[in-house]
């Protein structure tokens, strides 16, 4: 036997024990963790089919049963047809969450990729300035942001209402007054989408920009060489060559705002008469104020559904089958 | 190998740890859980210190919470078995967490001792189906009380302080008090009633005193959509039409009481006792001259109700329940150290013999004013989840028909039957 051989397939054996022992010690935490969550979205999950409060003691197996009874799909039966506060609340908030969703998503389209082929169109030196500029809003806690937009919209105190005060005009309380709206919304909602959209287009107009340089250049070139003008480039050439990144900003955009919460509820906490009561915060409400966890974990799961759909559809809609 | 011995070493100390819990340094130790609030926290800790002076062998530790944090910290750890020994609760929470409450043991305090020692409404909220669950500190009183400022009544040429016979000289002096802008904003409510609980109060008292009861007759379910409510809730919108108040301007969310109040916005501002600590610790710089006062009944006795107030309950998972409930007899019903909580807290005593002592009213000179009422306060009622029936039932209904969005019958239909469908 070769003692330098033995050496080497030793030492290969030792490498190959180490690889294991890596591979464990990664993979068995992670293991373990992913297990957790499984075990917690199952525990949602079976809690869907239950009246369950965490305050009372219920059965013996995990306090489900007794006080804490199986009623199968009446929490779903009770949100489509159902008179409680619960119900009432329920499609309250899904009313106002597609509102938000649907209103946010052009919103920030509209704002974002414009916004984007204006910056990258500028010298390189203030195209970092303000691409820092626009972006801050995103860094900041949406706490934060509520709060400086909550002073802005103070009936008495802000400075909103203070410019229609020196024109003359009549001040709006513009997180508190029902009876005010426009285009069938309230404008508690719309002073609501205006502050979430201020926090969050600065993320989708970096992304659109990045998509914009990952454009070949020469493409857009040939076409004006070919007498495109830039409108026509930009419409022909960059938009359905950016269709990929359009698909994540969209789903990304839509994902985010049916979860929308933090926002609403240090603004308005969904006044006035529920006209900014969103999913979330219904989902919350339930679940940590009135213990009713059953029913909460019933509202989740129909936010999933609704979010799955929506993502499937836009990813049908707006798939490419190519690259460049 | 050291590493392994090291490991193991490690492990052995987090289970000798875990498993010694109760007992440190030959004391035996209790955990007690409160919300949140510096008042109530500054009025247990020297109670907690005389406790252990004359019980060495006890360490209580006082564990604090924010309230949203606190009742989630309360929902996860019950099921779990994990919560303090000690626990803070309000009244009207003992009848959503009796089943995972220790029972007052009769040698502690039978029901009946503890309804002559205490007032009816805050006692009546710790009593689930004829058993003893607490004790209560304080008796929460939302209805009637009111905080005035002197320096606007002044200004306004009133005479102060105010003596009002009847809710319409109220009114007419709200009137005079209340202002608005240049472009016809409302800036100073004349009379702010209109955050939850003094809405959802003055409605429930206004009921009562009308002669009506929000309670079917063995309290399985709620009746309110009747005369009495209809005339109560029609008289709070004849108030806001004479314009003391704007409700769009001042409610819950926008110009709550007591930060309205203290920025000198409000002449007369409806809360509780227990926003005076809370805006005088907020508010130190605020300059106007004020005092407290009691509002006179909308019609015959001022009968009114009470959901209970802030006590303590005792784990059935304590292991040293016996040291849990002897602390909470001390702190609750010495009547020196109830009125030295009081005192701390800002809240009116739910033992009458401390409610009606020279020391109280020396400290708290607003609590004597309310003596007379105070017997007339009865229980709320254990409603299948109090919070959900006045902030997302009763509050958002009776506002929105102060605001204009909603007439009173269909504010009292909706209020009726979604408070109903509490009932499961």
């Amino acid at each position: 036997m070769d003692p330098a051989g033995k050496a080497q397939r030793k030492s290969k054996g030792g490498l190959a024990i180490v690889k294991r022992r890596f591979v464990a010690g990664v993979t068995v935490p992670l293991l373990l963790y992913e297990s957790l969550g499984i075990f917690v979205l199952g525990w949602a999950f079976v809690l869907i089919f239950f009246d369950y409060s965490s305050g009372r003691l219920g059965g013996p197996i995990l306090g489900l049963g007794g006080s804490n009874p199986f009623i199968g799909l009446g929490n779903f039966v009770e949100m489509i047809k159902g008179t409680s506060v619960e119900a009432n609340l329920f499609r309250v908030s899904l009313r106002n969450t597609l509102i938000f969703a649907v209103a946010i998503l052009p919103l920030n389209l509209a704002i974002t990729l414009p916004l984007a082929w204006l910056l990258e169109s500028i010298g390189i030196r203030f195209k970092s300035l303000y691409r820092t500029i626009y972006f801050l809003p995103v860094l900041t806690s949406s706490v934060g942001v509520a709060l400086i937009w909550m002073s802005m919209y103070d009936p008495q105190a802000g400075w909103i209402n203070a410019i229609i005060r020196f024109f003359g005009g009549t001040p709006v309380s513009w997180l508190s007054d029902p009876r005010a709206g426009f285009a069938g919304v309230s404008v508690a909602m719309w002073a609501v989408i205006l502050a979430y959209l201020w926090q969050d287009y600065g993320y989708n107009m970096v992304i659109f920009i990045a998509a914009f340089q990952g454009i070949p250049q020469e493409l857009k070139d040939a076409a004006l060489i070919d007498g495109a003008s830039p409108w026509h480039v930009f419409l022909k050439i960059t938009i359905p060559l950016i269709r990929p990144t359009m698909l994540f900003v969209c789903v990304m955009t839509m994902l985010s705002s049916f979860q929308v919460f933090d926002i609403i509820q240090v603004m308005t906490n969904g006044d006035p008469g529920n006209q900014t009561q969103v999913l979330m915060l219904d989902i919350y409400k339930n679940a940590f104020r009135y213990q009713n966890l059953g029913w909460a974990a019933a509202e989740s799961f129909v936010l999933f559904l609704i979010v799955m759909g929506v993502t499937i559809f836009q990813m049908r809609v707006l798939r490419t089958d190519w690259e460049y | 190998m050291k590493h392994k011995i090291f490991a193991l070493i490690v492990i052995l100390a987090f289970m000798l740890t875990a498993c010694g819990g109760g007992a440190t340094g030959g004391k035996t130790v209790l955990r007690m859980w409160v919300h949140t609030n510096n008042a109530f926290i500054a009025g247990y800790e020297p109670l907690i210190a005389a406790y252990e002076a004359g019980h060495p062998n006890v360490d209580i530790q006082l564990e604090n919470f924010d309230y949203e944090l606190y009742l989630q910290t309360l929902q996860t750890a019950m099921p779990a078995k994990e919560e303090a020994d000690i626990l803070q609760l309000f009244g009207t929470w003992t009848s959503q967490y009796y089943e995972r409450l220790a029972p007052v043991p009769a040698k502690v305090m039978t029901i009946e001792q503890a309804q002559q020692t205490f007032y009816a409404a805050p006692i009546g909220g710790y009593i689930v189906d004829g058993v003893l669950y607490g004790m209560p500190q304080e008796f929460n009183m939302e209805y009637g009380g009111v905080l005035v400022n002197k320096t606007k009544f002044e200004a306004a040429g009133l005479t102060y302080p105010p003596e009002w016979q009847s809710m319409d000289d109220v009114v007419a002096t709200a009137i005079f008090l209340a202002q608005k802008d240049n472009a016809g904003m409302m800036s100073t409510a004349g009379f702010h009633f209109t955050a939850a609980d003094p809405t959802a109060f003055s409605f429930l008292a206004g009921i009562k005193q009308r002669g009506g009861d929000y309670w079917n007759e063995d309290h399985t379910g709620f009746t309110f959509n009747t005369p009495e409510a209809h005339a109560q809730l029609q008289w709070m919108l004849d108030v806001v039409n004479a314009g003391v108040v704007d409700p769009v301007v001042f409610n819950d969310s926008t110009n709550f009481v007591i930060d309205a109040f203290f920025q000198g916005k409000v002449g007369i501002g409806y809360i509780g006792t227990w926003a005076i600590a809370e805006g005088q610790n907020n508010f130190p710089d605020f300059a106007d001259e004020w005092d407290y006062f009691y509002l006179p009944p909308v019609q015959g006795d001022p009968v009114f109700v009470a959901d209970s107030g802030w006590g303590l309950t005792v784990s059935p998972n304590s292991k040293h329940q016996d040291i849990a409930w002897d602390f909470v007899k001390f702190v609750t019903t010495v009547p020196e150290n109830a009125a030295q909580w009081n005192i701390a807290s800002g809240t009116i005593p739910a033992m009458p013999a401390v409610a009606e002592s020279a020391e109280i009213a020396s400290a708290m000179p607003w609590v004597p004013k309310a003596l007379a009422m105070l017997p007339y306060g009865e229980y709320l009622g254990n409603m299948p989840d109090r919070d959900l029936v006045v902030y997302e039932i009763i509050y958002p209904h009776i506002l929105n028909v102060l605001q204009g969005v909603e007439t009173v019958d269909q504010a009292l239909q909706a209020i009726d039957t979604e408070a109903n469908s509490t009932f499961k």
